[in-house]
């Protein structure tokens, strides 16, 4: 087991490498630059090319690219180039608001998502398992802006029950949770989707197996073999798919936090990008990529634990 | 089962009433939605994003401001300074200050000493994006504690556009640039109606009431900038109640919408933004006049104005945005007539069109690169439209990417302003004095840059006037560009929202709280 964690931790080190280098170079093809945003469009290229000096802009592309990578190793992301505000402090705000709502959404999709996956699987070719089908097909292909708005119309204008924005006051419990039910919904409902398919499928190829039908023959009650025997063996594309798509997950929580206007990882990249902070683009996006590969790190780890066939080959 | 049933509906009705019962504050807080990502940075003199102008307007004064709710320059009033003289020549203005003005955060008194501190800053090409308007500007002194004199080398359009509550205008506490140094961007100290409290990146910066301003204390305690780049999430937030003011989307539909919305009001603001057709004259054959002649013929402003509604636009007639200080619609005029169009192609030696390669855009001007597509098509010039984002269309349109390069803006209301950034050969893209002059207008043409000198530096306000007037002639029969529609900035905000002055414009694109501003 050790030699498997040693090997998968050593194979995590060039995929980030080639993300860190790609995301700089992403960051630094696309055109415009954050002088014109703090200027706005009407001074004099002199005055641009003064402030691009004054900004560490005008360096050689290398010299940029190896002094990020020196930074970053050492978990320095620099200062936001626009206000001048140190990138981890920004970071250190905003991150604890995408684990919340991520956490939250990752609980909503397996509290509903499996359950109803097992359901479906044992009701096959029912009305419910028609209309769960239907359902998560829906919660799959509807964009999560969309998802977002129709729930906040709903919910916010319509019945007047939760706060359309924000994260609620400070201090109050009761308001910060009444501010993340939408936006965890909204989330929830795509790991639900993706949850309900993977484990319907999943616990319908091993309800086919023959120890499963020999544990019938046996005489065993019908929770024992769905518990012991189908969901343990069930749970294993299961778990490949969460750890899959908590990167999705966390992709769309940029959406979803700009839009119910919450204060985490996604707003801030979204305002970076909008006004070219290459600084805190590339921090944000280099934590995206390390959270991501971490996942990837953990849901392999996890394999091996629960399958002794993947740590063995 | 039933029981933990009965413990889980509790739990929610708890939520949903204490998260109801927590939105109720017992102070007067105004929170406004932004349509912007982010804001940039608070120094007046370096800044001057669409985000930024209403924050900062509500922290700085100017020695003169626009009266609140408009922007005309022929009747602004006293701010900082109590009254001003001039010499005969205009050249030697004196400026007499309030006495006991106070700086925020307790930065002591405002003295000339900080006049003439922001008045330098403001002039000097390191520390301000305005310098070059204050290159005629010999000599600011301070003759005692609360006497400034400003000395011009030649005459100036207006030297209140200098001094006014607006860009390199605001006066600073040098004692706060002085400590804070580079840091005062994020810690901005100013004498207006609120003071800076907390900025939160990429989600909101707070405002709060200045008990010892000027005028009097505010009566709203705090104001809240949301920053809010989906227009959906602003508009939902207005609805329920959660935002009191926000930034409109320009379209009539939505003015009828939130028009039709409970407890919404509409606010449609001139002086527009005026939208223009630039022809690049450095790609053939747009230097060639009568192949823009033939293009103006082409293009048929009733429909350009329709794609928003009639209500929130205007015609645009003049190269020059209608309200602004020298505007006249005393122009050369070109009817839509498409056979007289394909005549001057003709006579041009396109009897067929021509095809224009790429024109790279935004979302922002696709529906009148669009339009732009539709209507020129039918004389036979043809281009394909390329949809990049803003910053990305902004930096090609500054390398000549585009033959045809449709352009919105709102500019300081005075035609000096409005000729020189897009008109004068100084401002050339691509010059290191370039700013926003896409045609090469100038340059591959004469153009008019003696006319805007010429009325940079004429004292005469009448004979400065006319030398506008004259250059607005002379580009509409040059045709550099081809004005196409102006459009009125969209706001809404609660029916409780009193302003506390009558709405007929704002400099800043936005709402201006003063401290008047309350709710109701």
């Amino acid at each position: 087991m050790f030699s498997f964690i040693v090997r998968r931790l050593l194979l995590a080190i060039p995929t980030l490498w080639i993300t860190l280098t790609l995301i700089f170079l992403l960051v630094r093809v696309i055109p415009g630059d954050p002088t014109a945003v703090v200027m706005g469009s009407y001074v004099s290229e002199e005055n641009i090319k003064t402030l691009k000096h004054q900004m560490g802009l005008d360096r050689p592309l290398m010299v940029q690219y190896f002094d990020y990578l020196y930074k970053v190793c050492q978990l320095d992301f620099g200062k936001s180039l626009i206000t001048g505000t140190p990138v981890m402090k920004e970071i250190k705000t905003a991150l604890p608001h995408t684990l919340e709502l991520t956490a939250c959404s990752i609980v909503f999709g397996i509290l509903t998502g499996i359950p109803l996956g097992l359901l479906l699987a044992l009701k096959r070719n029912s009305l419910i398992d028609y209309l769960g089908r239907l359902l998560s097909l829906g919660g799959i292909s509807v964009p999560v802006f969309y998802s977002a708005i129709l729930l906040i119309l709903l919910f916010s204008l319509r019945l007047d029950l939760l706060p359309t924005m924000g994260v609620g006051k400070e201090g109050s419990l009761a308001s910060r949770i009444q501010h993340l039910i939408l936006p965890s919904v909204t989330l929830g409902i795509l790991m639900m989707s993706y949850l309900t398919r993977i484990t319907r499928s999943a616990t319908l190829d091993v309800l086919s197996e023959d120890y499963v039908r020999t544990a019938y023959a046996k005489g065993l009650r019908d929770k024992k073999i769905i518990f012991k025997h189908v969901f343990k063996n069930a749970s294993i594309p299961v778990i490949t798919v969460l750890g899959l798509y908590t990167g999705i997950l966390i992709g769309s929580s940029v959406i979803t936090e700009i839009i119910f206007h919450r204060p985490g990882l996604g707003s801030l990249i979204v305002g970076a990008m909008l006004n070219r902070d290459y600084i805190v683009l590339t921090s944000v996006m280099t934590l995206y990529a390390g959270i991501v590969i971490l996942i990837n790190l953990l849901t392999d780890l996890s394999y091996g634990l629960i399958d002794p066939r993947v740590r063995l080959s | 089962m039933k029981r933990y049933n009965s413990m889980l509906i509790f739990i929610v009705v708890g939520i949903l009433v204490l998260g109801a019962g927590s939105t109720a504050f017992s102070e007067k807080v105004l929170r406004i939605g932004v349509k912007s990502g982010d804001m940039g940075i608070l120094d007046p003199h370096l800044s001057a994003t669409t985000a930024n102008l209403p924050i900062m307007d509500s922290i700085f004064n100017g020695l003169v401001r626009f009266v609140p709710g408009t922007v005309d320059l022929e009747k602004i009033e006293p701010d900082l300074a109590e009254r001003w003289t001039a010499s005969s020549d205009k050249k030697v203005w004196t400026f007499y200050l309030r006495k006991g003005v106070q700086f925020h955060h307790g930065f002591g008194e405002m003295t000339a000493e900080d006049v003439v501190f922001s008045l330098k800053k403001a002039a000097t090409k390191e520390t301000s994006a305005w310098w070059s308007n204050y290159t005629m500007v010999d000599k600011v002194e301070a003759l005692d504690k609360y006497t400034v004199r400003i000395t011009l080398k030649n005459n100036i359009p207006s030297v209140f556009a200098l001094v006014i509550n607006n860009r390199g205008g605001m006066v600073l506490s040098k004692k706060a640039v002085e400590k804070h140094g580079d840091g005062f961007k994020l810690n901005p100290v100013g004498t207006g109606p609120f003071a800076f409290e907390e900025y939160v990146p990429k989600q909101k910066t707070i405002l709060k009431a200045h008990p010892q301003y000027f005028r009097g204390r505010p009566k709203i305690d705090k104001i809240i900038y949301h920053f809010m780049p989906v227009d959906q999430s602003r508009e939902m937030a207005l609805e329920k109640g959660e935002l009191d003011m926000i930034e409109g989307t320009k379209a009539e539909w939505w003015v009828n919408k939130m028009r039709a919305t409970k407890g919404i009001l509409v606010d449609a603001l001139p002086p527009g933004e005026l939208t223009v057709v630039h022809f690049n004259l450095t790609k053939k054959p747009l230097d060639n006049l009568k192949v823009r002649q033939a293009m103006a013929h082409a293009l048929l402003r009733d429909e350009f104005r329709e794609v928003y509604g009639k209500e929130i636009t205007e015609d645009a007639i003049s190269p020059v945005p209608p309200g602004y200080l020298g505007y006249t619609s005393d122009v050369k005029k070109y009817e839509y007539h498409i056979e007289k169009a394909k005549t001057l192609l003709k006579e041009a030696g396109y009897p067929n069109g021509f095809d224009l390669g790429k024109m790279v855009t935004s979302t922002i001007y696709l529906s009148s690169a669009e339009l732009l597509q539709q209507q020129l098509k039918k004389i036979g010039i043809k281009f394909e439209i390329q949809i990049v984002d803003h910053p990305t269309m902004h930096k090609m349109i500054r390398s000549d990417a585009n033959a045809l390069i449709p352009y919105g803006a709102a500019r300081f209301p005075i035609a000096d302003e409005y000729l020189f950034q897009f008109y004068h050969s100084k401002s050339i893209v691509g010059k290191p004095t370039g700013i926003t002059n896409f045609s090469h207008y100038g340059e591959v043409i004469p153009g008019v840059d003696d006319l805007i000198d010429a009325a940079t530096v004429e004292p005469d306000p009448e004979k400065q006037k006319q030398l506008w007037f004259k250059a607005q002639r002379k580009i509409m029969e040059d045709l550099p560009s081809y004005p196409l529609r102006v459009t009125y900035v969209l706001f809404a905000r609660r029916n409780n929202i009193d302003l506390g002055y009558e709405l007929k414009s704002n400099i800043n694109l936005h709402y201006q709280i003063t401290e008047k501003t309350d709710i109701k």
